[in-house]
């Protein structure tokens, strides 16, 4: 196919920069390899940590047994009842408050929506330690609030704390998917509705709220299945009151009781398959969804509606500001609980070890952002446009980690890496690669978005024009991709700085990183320490973040940067 | 008068869509609004509606002052471009939603919907969901749903412009047929002069937010008053005559001869259109084209390249004012 068309790329030079005009003869052979290669990694790196997990479960001594199971049932039931009351009701909670945060967001008239919004985008690129920190440092036994501003002497720990936490705590990212479906409902339908004579109210509950349900369903499966694997709110204010994913903890660093370890991994990991499940099957192939550019409801609130609405959504909106205010406070308070004095003690005296670790958080961000957003790319044009033999079981492998839980995940990479021939347990190759691997469904996903709009009469267009297949890649389609790339990186980033419930499983003393220091900081109290290092990470995250909005996603003065930064757009919508 | 629009106004920025509208339209009347897009013919219908807040001017219907009412208390009902059908409920329960409003009961809700669904020759389909309608069938669930709230006016957004050609005439001959016979006060709004002409029994042509002309459809199209009327409605050629007046002269009206003829002017056909009921010939006349349609029932022999005469009849042209 590349015979006898040597000549025509260098026709085309002074029309297009930047095309090769070396003709390579065995791109195709160069395209296999690639693909090879990365199949046999996602096959090492999410296929066999998740054997390993499960075989760890049920053989002992070389025999098959369930007795890990049976004893999590029947001597464990506690555990089990725990986790299960506590996910299903901050469940509900999150998505009762992140419903109505929504729909304040996309009908009220209120010009603070967008001070809204971006508070909901703060705290998706938060450390996971922040509600929990300030929970003590609010209402702990020397909490501002209940100690010194009270006099009480309680004792904040139990499942009430944890609840409160993970329902405000997820009740962002729920109102984050249901504003999705919101902004994709055809406004007329609301004005249909209220042209026959339904007041506002009628039409929300009618109307509105009916057919947002895929995104309701969509929040309340995605929150259940975080508060189940959530690891770190549960182990600093859960106090006695255990669950599965701290017991699971406790068994693999405590205790180094694997099996056990594994059989809870497990455990954890059944429901979030079947919500998984539910969610490819019911909510994402429902027709109400459309991934249209968002148009503003012209449904107008009724004074009481708006008011409530207002009400609730910005309580939400300060209790979630007041975290960061009391973490921003608790870095410089001489000693928090007692001399509230400003300092700059707790900064001062971060020592090398705290510092090595932060740098290594961010060496370790960057290079997972790199290389995960680049695989996915190239897995994503493997999968999407190549169509290689396998491709559907590689795209059904590449979703995986989607759904697996962090803790699953750290216990699988222990059990699969810490002999031999793959002793990788101790390395930061190992943390970097579950980083990549675990977020490898986002960028994947973000660029089978982008292809799929992309007209591939394009590619056809360069290959006729002369492209091999390597070209017609490198100068056609990575130029689209580009939006996606840029997405995955940031948030690959930002999850592996703010990242905890898996790797913490692989760390080894002396090369932690930062989320992980900052837990042994809270672990012994040091509030200061702790809350400096918290904030070190925020402006970590906050920082890449706001120069990617910045410099990327900010209005475009020219018609034609306007178009590029619409293709972000369902490279974004993709991702949910 | 039952419906009257008073110096209705309505700006967007720096672009004002709707400019002191006047509009009266009697009890039972068809009124037609037509015009290019951007004339503000929708935005003209969405302040009568409720859905548009008009800066300036007043909606009256039946002496009653309702510019100020909110959309669900109108007594109006809406056929949108899209239908707005709600995807979540089946056709039956998308056309009795409004009469929850008015507080009926279950039972009378129901029977009223078959009622209307009889009405549009729907009733079998009425436990479907809309998704499984064609467009035709959805068109007519949607302008059920408007009529069984018995609303005062019912407004029409280009209702028919996404279906194809042929069911598009269907259509408005059975929304024509509905709405004559429950004699309801109607404004549609399309761009489709044919739509226009056909079913209206007046009509508006609007442009750049101002009327430019109204009446019944033949006498627009007889006498059009400036040179957009003539333009927009239906093909006109406009020649200037000897005394310097700029005439309008549709094609059907545009003899060709091969002899000379007093006050007939030569020229060059350049190109010949078969459309299937007429043939139209383009002919150059002094570096101007003219359209000529005659009726293939008779041998043209006509043919690109011959130099021919047209003339045409002094009482089908029409002088337009400058």
């Amino acid at each position: 196919m590349n015979n006898g068309r040597k000549n025509t790329p260098n026709k085309l030079m002074p029309l297009q920069k930047g095309i090769f005009t070396r003709d390579i003869s065995f791109s195709n052979l160069i395209a296999s390899s690639v693909y090879i290669t990365l199949a046999v990694s996602v096959a090492v790196f999410i296929i066999w940590p998740t054997i390993a997990i499960l075989m760890e479960s049920v053989y002992y001594d070389g025999q098959f047994t369930l007795t890990q199971y049976i004893s999590l049932f029947t001597e464990n039931q506690q555990l089990l009842l725990n986790s299960i009351w506590v996910s299903t009701l901050s469940t509900f909670l999150a998505v009762v408050l992140g419903l109505i945060v929504a729909l304040f967001i996309s009908h009220s008239a209120n010009r603070g929506k967008k001070t809204v919004f971006a508070v909901l985008l703060l705290t998706l690129i938060s450390p996971p330690f922040v509600s929990a920190l300030s929970y003590i440092m609010l209402f702990g036994r020397r909490g501002i609030i209940t100690y010194n501003l009270l006099g009480l002497n309680i004792n904040p720990y139990g499942w009430h704390g944890v609840v409160l936490l993970q329902s405000i705590g997820h009740a962002s990212i729920a109102a984050l998917i249901i504003l999705g479906v919101l902004r994709g409902i055809d406004k007329s339908l609301e004005q249909a509705s209220l042209d026959l004579g339904a007041n506002s109210l009628q039409t929300l509950l009618k109307i509105t709220i009916p057919l947002a349900k895929p995104g309701i369903v969509a929040a309340a499966l995605i929150c259940f299945v975080q508060s189940l694997a959530d690891f770190g709110t549960p182990v600093i204010i859960g106090g006695n009151f255990t669950v599965l994913a701290t017991e699971a903890y406790l068994n693999v660093i405590g205790l180094y009781n694997l099996p056990r370890a594994a059989a809870m991994g497990t455990l954890l990991l059944i429901p979030a398959l079947i919500m998984f499940i539910i969610y490819r099957n019911v909510v994402k192939n429902s027709q109400y969804f459309s991934v249209r550019q968002s148009n503003e409801s012209t449904l107008v609130l009724s004074k009481w509606l708006n008011i409530i609405l207002g009400v609730i959504t910005w309580s939400f909106v300060a209790f979630q500001l007041i975290q960061y205010i009391t973490i921003l406070w608790g870095a410089f308070a001489r000693t928090w609980g007692v001399d509230f004095s400003l300092s700059l003690k707790h900064i001062n005296a971060l020592g090398s070890s705290q510092i090595a670790s932060f740098v290594r958080s961010l060496e370790y961000s960057f290079l997972a952002a790199l290389i995960g957003s680049l695989i996915g790319l190239i897995l994503a044009y493997m999968i999407e446009r190549k169509k290689f033999p396998g491709y559907q079981i590689l795209d059904f492998m590449v979703t995986l980690p989607y759904m697996i839980p962090g803790p699953f995940l750290g216990i699988a990479y222990v059990l699969a890496f810490h002999d031999y021939p793959l002793l990788l347990t101790g390395t930061a190759f190992i943390v970097v690669v579950n980083c990549i691997y675990r977020q490898l469904p986002i960028g994947t996903k973000a660029a089978t978005t982008v292809l799929t709009q992309l007209n591939p009469e394009i590619e056809y267009g360069a290959r006729d024009l002369g492209a091999s297949e390597i070209h017609a890649f490198k100068d056609v389609v990575l130029p689209a991709l580009k939006p996606a790339f840029l997405i995955s990186f940031i948030n690959t980033f930002t999850t592996t700085m703010i990242t905890i419930g898996a790797i913490i499983f692989l760390m080894v003393p002396g090369s932690e990183v930062a989320t992980v220091q900052m837990f042994n900081a809270i672990k012994t109290g040091d509030i200061g320490l702790s809350a400096v290092i918290a904030n070190m990470i925020i402006i970590a995250t906050l920082g890449i973040n706001l120069a990617f909005s910045y410099f990327i996603l900010r209005p475009a003065r020219h018609k034609d940067t306007m178009e590029k930064e619409m293709a972000y757009v369902p490279a974004i919508e993709g991702i949910k | 008068m039952f419906l009257q629009l008073k110096e209705l106004s309505k700006s967007y920025k720096h672009i004002q869509a709707v400019k002191y509208l006047n509009l009266e339209i009697d009890k039972g009347e068809l009124l037609s609004i037509l015009g290019p897009s951007g004339c503000g013919k929708t935005t003209t219908l969405r302040m009568v509606g409720g859905f548009i807040a008009p800066d300036h001017g007043r909606v009256i219907i039946q002496g009653q002052d309702i510019t100020q009412m909110p959309p669900n208390l109108r007594p109006t009902a809406t056929v949108f471009q899209s239908y707005a059908l709600f995807p979540h409920m089946n056709v039956l329960e998308n056309v009795i939603y409004s009469l929850k409003f008015k507080g009926m009961k279950r039972k009378q809700m129901l029977k009223k919907g078959e009622e209307m669904l009889e009405m549009v020759g729907l009733k079998h389909y009425r436990y479907q969901s809309i998704n499984q309608l064609s467009g035709g069938e959805q068109q007519r669930i949607a302008l059920a749903r408007a009529l069984v709230m018995n609303p005062k006016v019912l407004l029409l957004d280009e209702p028919l412009s996404n279906l194809d050609a042929k069911l598009r005439i269907k259509m408005r001959k059975e929304i024509k047929d509905l709405q004559s016979a429950l004699k309801i006060t109607t404004l549609y709004v399309t761009h489709d002069q044919e739509e226009a002409l056909s079913i209206s029994d007046r009509l508006v042509l609007m442009n750049e937010g101002t009327v430019e002309q109204i009446g019944e459809p033949q006498e627009i199209y007889k006498n059009p008053k400036n040179i957009f009327v003539a333009d927009f409605i239906g093909r006109t050629n406009f020649i200037t005559n000897t005394e310097g007046k700029l005439l309008a002269v549709r094609p059907e009206h545009i003899i060709i001869s091969d002899t000379e003829a007093v006050g007939s002017m030569p020229g060059q056909v350049i190109q010949k259109q078969f459309t299937g009921a007429y043939v139209t010939y383009f002919i150059d006349i002094d570096s101007k084209v003219i359209q000529a349609d005659l009726p293939d029932t008779r041998n043209l022999k006509w043919e690109k390249g011959d130099n021919i005469f047209i003339s045409f009849a002094e009482d089908s042209a029409v002088k337009i004012e400058m």
